[in-house]
């Protein structure tokens, strides 16, 4: 019995699992595959219904992580095979290579700023941009650089100012074996691309933005330093409009996601909140179909949101969004449910809240591990009812958003985090699979 | 390529050029198109209003005459398209629906076997003979031309059914392309054009067919291009209606696609083709490279 | 304006070969939001319709005007993320309004002409002399005989003597 554990995937779920397990005096390694552990909540400002700042919250915890003598972080990394059964399972681990040292380098940022290249920002949903050679994000634990070799141009620049000679554009990918006697998948949720719904003009205008762009847009970290501005021209949007349920409750074969995502309309009123926070005279109005605003001071909050930042609760499902050429205003076409006749509102800018759909390498995964998907592609429950933790293999556990939209915010997730921990406790503490 | 011609009732009526170009067309393009014989009405959007039963046997008779024939069946209108194409799929799907159906038949000695698959002509170029073989047909392409194609609801709606065909929105695109034309992104380009409430609610009609020219004007085309004579009608005809009641002045030329094919393979329109668009196409006609 | 509520009416509709999509309805209001004649006739609202089934209002659906607006376009069967089929549904009601002798004036003629030549639109004797001369011959022959076979079978006749 191995009296170890490899936690795939470093967003708050797979954070507090291995932390209860560290803490429990269990060895974790936890396996991000990109290069800093945080996942989505790091790229929140604030979060629902408390408006509590996100990093502040979760970045105790990363560091905790990072430091703790039982965690063993393993960020730009991923998981390449798995063999094995309970107690014993032996962990491929492909570590990518930074080019940067990760003992050496200080996280002191000087090779960035000499970088002659840009390239897109991911963590900023590529709205902003990045040097060849960056830090994922100002709060990045490992607090370590990488180059991302297919933007960069070879100058070498990087390595002669680097102070502490961290650079290494020679390194090469490694390859480690792990031996644990548990796995837990923790690999959150990605955002389906609404720019299949075509008529809402996504990918089309400018101005039509995705939730977790926006989120980047209101973060102070963010590409623009949490001024929310136009993507079109960089001015103050003063008519914003939220769409719920693009792609969620979707029945149509070609997008296919009946479900309902769970956190999308209590983030948009949270947002929309937020927009009236920073501008107060803005006007701001959520297209929704129902709002579920379940669980602990939601509906509350969504109370307040109608009577003191007076946000607009439009319940229409908008038909179609044109963009005026000259403005890069946007006009929604809708049926005002008051008058029950179609009518037109501008917006400077329109954000769409789109389905939550499985991270993308999960159907990769789940083969490389053995489990089963469900028809959605989330991390399929071996017994819904008596063991919503467990994945169809024994010894393999799950938690958060992987799981799909039973997750309903994130104390769910910490929650489930805190309970696999238990589950993997009692097997590498028993030596049974239960 | 052979196929089973059904040729519907507005185009050898009203719209004879259409049929025309096509028949020139085909042959060139390797399309042969056989005359089918005997038919009746497809059973369009008015006719299906009317009663469900007669609509599935109506268009199923047709579609047992392509089975005689042991043809599939290619239209060019996108009203006979949807009628048979959806008859075609419910028939071979519902036994309890297609026994009724065969029911009603029988009394006029046929029986649906489900054995024929329906086609638009716009597809049939596309898919059967190739993108690249109606490029090189194209001896004479245009320069200049923008083109606002509409498509027609029928061809891409209802996209469950024409799901694999869906590309049939940027295969027009690209058949359009091939002329030497370009296609130009428009607002509202799957939209309806009213033609359907013509006869109905005439003014309705027109006021939806203003949407349509609206953001083909918006987006700067000099030409319209058509599947469904439906469409081609109410764009054309349209215009001078609404200069009629507004006074508002498109001046778009409208063209059906196998016209504008027509025009690029180096062939010439009679001058009874040309007088039979009610905006002068004139225009279009200069913007072939061989002048 | 509101009649008598019939509960069953959802379920008439329902159990109509086009009908059945207004089981799957949750008032969402996508389909009249991208509707083409919605945004420019106040009455043709198809939410509303789909409502107004749910309700139960039957004699205010089944008129002679209510459902005819509606282009068959499938713009809202398309967009509507439940498989309501706004559309079909559109074509249920219809069949149901023409059973109760409710046509209107524009289909009457269609069906007219589809009884008596076998298709809706029909040449006239020029458009014929005009194809011979311009070399493209004959247009395909109708069978009207075995239309009006298939339309007597089928009680068409008398549903649109039942209109006029």
């Amino acid at each position: 019995m191995q009296k170890a554990v490899v936690v795939i995937g470093g967003g708050v779920a797979g954070i507090q699992a291995s932390l209860d397990l560290a803490n429990r005096g269990f060895k974790v390694y936890l396996v991000e595959r990109t290069p800093s552990i945080g996942g989505r909540m790091a790229q929140l400002d604030k979060t629902f219904p408390t408006m509590d700042c996100s990093m502040c919250i979760l970045a105790p915890k990363m560091i905790e992580c990072s430091h703790h003598p039982n965690v063993q972080l393993l960020s730009y990394s991923e998981v390449k095979e798995a063999r094995g059964s309970v107690g014993n399972f032996t962990v491929k681990v492909l570590r990518k290579p930074r080019y940067v040292d990760e003992r050496k380098c200080t996280g002191c940022g000087i090779c960035s700023e000499n970088c002659p290249t840009e390239a897109p920002n991911e963590f900023d949903e590529n709205i902003g941009v990045r040097k060849a050679i960056y830090m994922p994000f100002p709060q990045a634990v490992p607090r370590v650089a990488l180059i991302d070799k297919e933007s960069c141009v070879e100058c070498g620049l990087c390595e002669k100012v680097c102070p502490a000679g961290a650079v290494n554009r020679g390194q090469q990918p490694q390859e480690i074996e792990l031996n644990v006697g548990a796995i837990v998948v923790a690999t959150g949720y990605d955002m389906f691309d609404p720019s299949v719904i075509r008529h809402f003009g996504y990918g089309r205008f400018k101005n039509v933005i995705s939730a977790m762009e926006l989120e980047r847009l209101l973060c102070a970290s963010g590409p623009t330093g949490g001024h929310l501005i136009r993507p079109s021209e960089g001015k103050i949007p003063r008519h914003i409009a939220f769409i719920q349920c693009v792609g969620s409750r979707d029945r149509r074969e070609w997008i296919d996601h009946p479900y309902c995502s769970s956190i999308c309309c209590k983030y948009a009123v949270k947002d929309a909140v937020l927009i009236k926070e920073h501008e107060t005279d803005s006007r701001v109005s959520i297209f929704y179909i129902d709002m579920r605003a379940f669980g602990r001071g939601f509906q509350e909050f969504v109370n307040r949101a109608k009577s003191e930042f007076g946000i607009e609760f439009i319940r229409s499902n908008p038909g179609e969004i044109s963009e005026d050429p000259a403005t890069s205003n946007l006009v929604i076409s809708f049926e005002d449910p008051i008058t029950r006749t179609v009518q037109t509102n501008r917006y400077n800018l329109v954000v769409l809240c789109p389905a939550l759909i499985p991270s993308k390498g999960m159907p990769e995964l789940a083969k490389i591990l053995g489990i089963e998907l469900d028809n959605y592609g989330f991390v399929k429950m071996e017994d819904s009812v008596r063991k919503p933790l467990d994945t169809t293999v024994p010894g393999i556990f799950c938690c958060g958003y992987c799981l799909g939209p039973k997750t309903g915010d994130i104390p769910d997730s910490i929650t489930q985090g805190s309970a696999t921990a238990g589950r993997v406790a009692v097997v590498l503490a028993t030596e049974e699979a239960i | 390529m052979k196929y089973a011609f059904f040729a519907g009732c507005l185009i050898p009526a009203r719209e004879p050029q259409y049929e025309n170009s096509v028949r020139k067309i085909a042959p060139r393009l390797g399309i042969e198109l056989v005359n089918m014989e005997g038919t009746n009405c497809c059973a369009p959007f008015g006719i299906q209003s009317l009663d469900y039963t007669s609509w599935l046997a109506l268009a199923a008779r047709n579609l047992c005459k392509a089975e005689e024939m042991g043809l599939n069946i290619v239209t060019l209108c996108n009203d006979c398209y949807e009628s048979l194409l959806m008859t075609n799929v419910i028939l071979k799907e519902n036994k309890e629906t297609r026994d009724k159906v065969n029911e009603v038949l029988a009394d006029v000695g046929l029986e649906f076997k489900g054995k024929v698959d329906v086609k638009i002509f716009s597809d049939v170029l596309h898919e059967d003979v190739g993108l690249e073989n109606v490029k090189n047909a194209v001896t004479r392409p245009f320069k200049g031309l923008r083109v606002a194609v509409q498509p027609g609801c029928h061809l891409s709606k209802p996209k469950r059914i024409h799901f694999e065909q869906w590309a049939g929105m940027t295969a027009l695109d690209e058949l359009v392309e091939a002329t030497g034309a370009k296609s130009i992104a428009y607002e509202r380009k799957e939209a309806c054009c009213g033609g359907p409430l013509r006869g109905i609610n005439d003014q309705v009609a027109l006021q939806v067919a203003k949407q349509k020219l609206d953001s083909m004007k918006s987006a700067g085309v000099n030409c319209i291009v058509t599947v469904c004579p439906f469409c081609y009608l109410e764009l054309d005809m349209g215009q001078i209606e609404i200069k009629r009641h507004t006074n508002e002045e498109y001046g778009l030329p409208v063209l059906s696609f196998a016209e504008l094919l027509r025009l690029a393979m180096g062939m010439n329109l009679e001058d009874w083709e040309i007088n039979a668009h009610r905006i002068p196409i004139a225009g279009i006609l200069e913007m072939t490279e061989a002048k | 304006m509101l009649s008598h509520p019939q509960a069953y009416f959802m379920h008439e509709v329902a159990n109509n070969p086009r009908g059945k999509g207004v089981l799957a309805c949750i008032q969402c209001g996508r389909c009249t939001s991208s509707c083409p004649v919605a945004r420019v006739v106040e009455e043709h609202n198809p939410r509303k319709l789909m409502e107004m089934i749910i309700l139960g209002l039957r004699s205010d659906v089944l008129n002679e005007r209510l459902p005819w607006y509606c282009l068959s376009c499938f713009t809202c069967l398309d967009r509507c993320p439940q498989g309501g089929d706004v559309g079909e549904v559109m074509f249920a009601i219809r069949n149901m309004t023409v059973r109760e002798g409710k046509i209107p004036e524009g289909i009457l003629v269609q069906a007219s002409s589809l009884f008596e030549n076998g298709r809706v639109v029909t040449s006239s004797k020029m458009a014929s002399i005009q194809r011979e001369k311009r070399g493209l011959g004959k247009e395909p022959t109708v069978d009207v005989e075995a239309v009006r076979k298939i339309l007597t079978k089928t009680r068409f006749d008398r549903l649109i003597n039942k209109g006029t």
